[in-house]
This record gives structure tokens, C-alpha cells and sequence, in this order.
């Protein structure tokens, strides 16, 4: 094949995969286009291109996103869950990076017999003993509060185990080294180890705030009360009211989508690394 | 103090914390529902529990909801694993022979999975609505307006369809994963050697990615299996039970119903038939290695 024919063939698939990914991706495009829009513009718009194009921005442009913000608690929920996001990420990089150093460089009775336990752990779905903690959490008195939501979901078994995978393969000349210093474990671990493996831990907290953001079942058995809603369980209260228009839901579900967006395109590598990971470690 | 005795208080101290909350939260719920399966407990009056011998799993196979909930969950599988698989292996594949624009494509493909299951699901309550824009588009090709999610027949393949669409992206970085990892040398041996693309792909692509297949294969098939959040934001499990799973009714026994007994007996049920699901994986990769 020559060059030019490969060139015209390449040319050629690039062009087919846009009109895929286009096709792909209309209900994004849509969302966003009609969530600037009226539900009479929205109506009027379906049966043409416009469907897929946001109005020129002028007077009203902001309109949904406007009412949102000011008439319901939807900004709050954010700020929720954005709270949760940053309480469970510090919680789950100490209690699960701890765990996953013990279990890498600390030789303790059974070390070899907690990973395996904590391997097996990770195929148990969580949706099957997710009731059992809502009895465990109500009886403590705790529904309804930031302590009893937070506490079930800080350890991961998944997280130990890529921790434990990576700090591995840590030098151990550095600790000895540390030790001459009189430098202590616990410091050690804080100023050496965690800055030493900063990709996992961009990838623990990555999927940490996905996690928390992203949640359905747990916060919605854990909160009733409107004030600690998370945005997904706020979603769900604001589009299931009668008053909220069509714009206004499309407003919402991309007013929570952008957050994911911005983190994945800062970490989008932290992201594929730790998407992959999950398959070479089986594979 | 000798070297030992140390290093088990220091792993201890380090791993306690995560010890205490595994158990918590992981090791008694585990071992609750196994007890509670056997057990008639009704969370609004604990008192009056009993022993019930397997009485709870001859009733689950014997309701009616469950079995439906049963059969929904393995047509929604059926739907979507061979979609979702081939789907993400036909894009990787593709974008890994793409020269122009790879980087927009891994992002297109992956946006979906980035959204919560909620939120999709909202949106396609309104791109799937009677008047919404499938059906709008649907006309002007001069087919009628279809009920989608609003019929038994069409409710479940619409939601497999949007959770394909949603999920698909993660397999298709795995596998592009794993088209990257093959060693270029193997096809450069096959160009000298004149072999077709069809050969190339046949003789070295598949079976190099073969064990990345079975793990996506069958986390996909676990995943389809996890089906929940979906019909719960989309249709209730409506209309009349068509897209009811077995984690929703699971759900719904435990948390709505209160009653823990009969929920428990069908979470150890699922989890059982989700650890066959994981060991016959592990038996199909690890034999992959053996005849390395």
C-alpha cells in the first residue's frame, strides 16, 4: 500500500469516527444545548437541527441555571457533597494507605493471609450488605448525620490493594535511612512514602471523588433531611417536583456533570492508568 | 525490644484502623446476613425472630417477584454483555488505528461513564420521553412514536441500551489498554511474513488481549448482574415488574419491606452465584498462563 493510499484511508476512518462519536455523544449535546432553553423553545426546537444547538446567548440565556441556583438548594447539595468528596478522600488515603503500607513493607503475624482476605473482600457488591449497614448506622442513632454516612465508606478494599501495589516496590534504603535520621514511622510515612508515590494517590482520590459524587444508593438511605442531601439524591427531589421544567432538570444533571468533567480532564491520565490497572491485575 | 515484637505493633497500628472498619462494615455484615438468612427477622419487631431452616430460600424460589426479577436480570445481561464487550472492543480497536484526533475519541467515548448512573438515567427518561427527541427524530423517518420505557416489551432493552451506551467507554480503555501493551515486534514478524490484516488479528491480536476479553467479559456480566439504579430512577421496576432486578428486590425486601430474613436469603444467593461468576474467570485466565 502506498503511502498516499494509507494517508486517504486513515483520513477516511477519522472521518467516519467523528460522525460515530457525533451519533455517540447526541445526548450530551443535547443536554447541554437545551438546558440554556425554555421548554417552549425546547418543543419548538426538537424537530429541527437547533435541537442540538444552544440559543444565542442574550437576554434569558441563563435563565434555568439562574432559578436553580436561587430558588432551590441545589447549589448547597454541591457544596455537600464536594465537602463528603474532600472529608473521605484524607480519611481514605490515611486508613487505607496505612493498611496498604503495613501489608506491603511491615512484616506482622499474618500479613500474607490479610491481603488475600482483603482480595476476596473486593468481589463481595457492595448493593448485598449495604441494608445490614443501614440497620447498623440507624441503630447507632446516626442516620441523618455526616459521621454515619462517611464512616461505611472510608475503608476499600480495592484502594488498599493498589496502595499495597505500589508501595511494594518502594526502596527500602530509604527507610533505613529515615531511621538514622530519627525519623519515625508514622512521619515517615506521611513525608516520605505518600509524596514518594504521588500517581497512586492522584488515583485514590480520583476515584474517590467519582465515587462520592457519583453515589445513589448510600446517600439516599442515609439522608432524609434536605440540608446534608448529596447532589445525586438532590437531583432526584428537585427533577420529581412538579414545578421543575424540562430546562431546568437538563440544567441540573449538567450542573453535576461538570465537576466530573473538570477532574477528568485534569486527571484524565491518573484516570486511564487506574482504569487499566483494574484489568492488568486480573488479565 | 526485638525486631518481631515491633513490627507487629507498627503493622498493627497501621493496619488496625482499616481492620476495625473492614469488620464493621464489611466482615459482620457479611456474616449477619448469613446468619439472618435462616431467620424469619423482621427489622420492626427483632424480637420475635426464629431459626427457619431454608425455609427462606424455598420461598424466594417460589415467588413470583423474585423469579421475574430473576429472569428480568439475566434478559438485561443477556442484552447487554455481548453489546457492551464487542462495542468497546470494536472502538478500542478502532482508535488504536486511528492516526488523526485519537485523544478526542478517547474522551468522546469515555464522557458517558464519567456521569452518574442518575444522571443518564434522567436524561434518557427525557430522550426516550413519548415526545422526546428519538421519537421526534423517529417520525420524520415516517416510524411511529415508540413507548421505550413506557411498555413491558420495550422498557428493559431500553434501559440495556442506555447502560451499554453509559459503561461502554470503560471496557474500550481497558482494552486499549491492552492493544498498546502488545508487543510491536509480533506484527512487524507477520508483515514480513505477508499475513492479511484478518490473520494479524486472528493470530496475534485476539489471543494476546484474550485474557483482558475474559476479565471484561465477565466484570461486565457481574456488573449487568448489579443493575439497580436505572430502573429505580427510570421506572420504579414498571411497568408491571419488566425491568424489577434481583438487587432492586433485594433492596426493596430490606430497606422498604424491613424484611431482613427473606432479603438476606437473596443477597447470599447473589453473592454465591457472583463468586462462581469470579472463580470460573479465574479458572479461564489462569489456564491462559499455563499453556504459556
Amino acid at each position: 500500500m502506498s503511502i498516499k493510499t494509507r494517508r486517504i484511508l486513515n483520513i477516511i476512518l477519522a472521518a467516519v469516527m467523528i460522525i460515530l462519536s457525533l451519533f455517540f455523544l447526541f445526548p450530551v449535546v443535547w443536554m447541554l444545548a437545551n438546558s440554556f432553553k425554555g421548554d417552549a423553545a425546547i418543543t419548538a426546537d426538537m424537530n429541527t437541527v437547533s435541537a442540538f444547538i444552544p440559543p444565542v446567548p442574550g437576554k434569558g440565556f441563563f435563565d434555568n441555571y439562574v432559578s436553580i441556583v436561587t430558588d432551590t438548594s441545589f447549589l448547597r447539595y454541591m457544596f455537600n457533597t464536594l465537602f463528603y468528596a474532600a472529608v473521605l478522600i484524607i480519611l481514605g488515603i490515611v486508613v487505607n494507605g496505612l493498611a496498604g503500607y503495613a501489608l506491603a513493607k511491615i512484616k506482622f503475624p499474618f500479613a500474607d493471609k490479610w491481603l488475600l482476605i482483603i482480595m476476596m473482600l473486593m468481589i463481595i457488591p457492595s448493593e448485598t450488605i449495604i441494608t445490614i449497614n443501614f440497620l447498623f448506622i440507624a441503630k447507632m442513632g446516626l442516620l441523618n448525620t455526616v459521621v454515619g454516612y462517611v464512616l461505611p465508606m472510608i475503608v476499600n478494599p480495592f484502594n488498599i490493594f493498589l496502595f499495597r501495589q505500589v508501595f511494594v516496590s518502594l526502596p527500602d534504603d530509604v527507610y533505613e535511612a529515615a531511621q538514622l535520621d530519627r525519623c519515625g514511622p508514622v512521619k515517615y510515612f506521611f513525608t516520605m512514602v505518600l509524596p514518594m508515590s504521588k500517581t497512586v494517590v492522584a488515583t485514590v482520590s480520583v476515584f474517590t471523588f467519582l465515587n462520592v459524587w457519583n453515589d445513589y444508593l448510600w446517600p439516599s438511605l442515609v439522608f432524609t433531611s434536605s440540608d446534608l442531601l448529596t447532589a445525586q439524591i438532590g437531583l432526584n427531589s428537585i427533577t420529581s417536583n412538579d414545578n421543575t421544567t424540562m430546562g431546568q432538570t437538563l440544567t441540573v444533571i449538567t450542573l453535576i456533570t461538570i465537576p466530573v468533567i473538570i477532574i477528568y480532564s485534569l486527571f484524565s491520565k491518573q484516570i486511564v492508568e487506574g482504569v487499566v490497572s483494574t484489568g492488568s491485575k486480573e488479565g | 525490644m526485638s525486631k518481631n515484637k515491633s513490627n507487629s505493633i507498627l503493622g498493627m497500628a497501621f493496619f488496625g484502623p482499616a481492620l476495625v472498619l473492614l469488620t464493621v462494615f464489611l466482615f459482620i455484615p457479611m456474616v449477619l446476613t448469613v446468619i439472618y438468612s435462616f431467620t424469619d427477622y423482621f427489622a420492626l419487631s427483632p424480637k420475635n425472630t426464629h431459626f427457619v431452616g431454608f425455609r427462606n430460600f424455598v420461598k424466594i424460589f417460589g415467588d413470583e417477584l423474585f423469579v421475574q426479577s430473576f429472569l428480568n436480570t439475566v434478559k438485561f445481561v443477556v442484552i447487554i454483555v455481548p453489546l457492551q464487550c464487542l462495542g468497546a472492543l470494536g472502538l478500542a480497536l478502532l482508535i488504536n488505528k486511528v492516526t488523526y484526533c485519537k485523544k478526542y475519541f478517547k474522551v468522546a467515548f469515555f464522557v458517558p461513564v464519567v456521569m452518574s448512573l442518575a444522571v443518564v438515567s434522567t436524561l434518557w427518561m427525557q430522550i426516550y420521553s413519548p415526545e422526546g427527541i428519538i421519537n421526534t427524530i423517529l417520525a420524520n423517518l415516517g416510524i411511529e412514536a415508540q413507548p421505550f420505557i413506557h411498555s413491558a416489551d420495550q422498557a428493559l432493552p431500553s434501559i440495556a441500551v442506555m447502560s451499554v451506551w453509559q459503561g461502554m467507554g470503560y471496557q474500550m480503555i481497558i482494552f486499549l489498554g491492552g492493544l498498546q501493551a502488545i508487543n510491536p515486534a509480533l506484527y512487524e514478524a507477520a508483515e514480513m511474513d505477508h499475513a492479511s490484516a484478518w490473520q494479524k488479528f486472528r493470530d496475534i491480536t485476539l489471543p494476546e488481549l484474550k485474557p483482558l476479553c475474559v476479565f471484561v467479559f465477565i466484570t461486565v456480566t457481574i456488573g449487568a448482574f448489579r443493575m439497580i439504579v436505572q430502573p429505580m430512577v427510570m421506572t420504579g421496576g414498571g411497568p408491571s415488574n419488566s425491568t424489577y432486578t434481583i438487587v432492586y428486590d433485594i433492596y426493596e425486601t430490606g430497606t422498604v419491606n424491613w424484611e431482613i430474613g427473606l432479603a438476606s436469603a437473596m443477597a447470599v444467593v447473589f453473592v454465591i452465584f457472583v463468586i462462581v461468576l469470579t472463580v470460573i474467570q479465574n479458572i479461564l485466565t489462569k489456564d491462559k498462563e499455563e499453556k504459556k
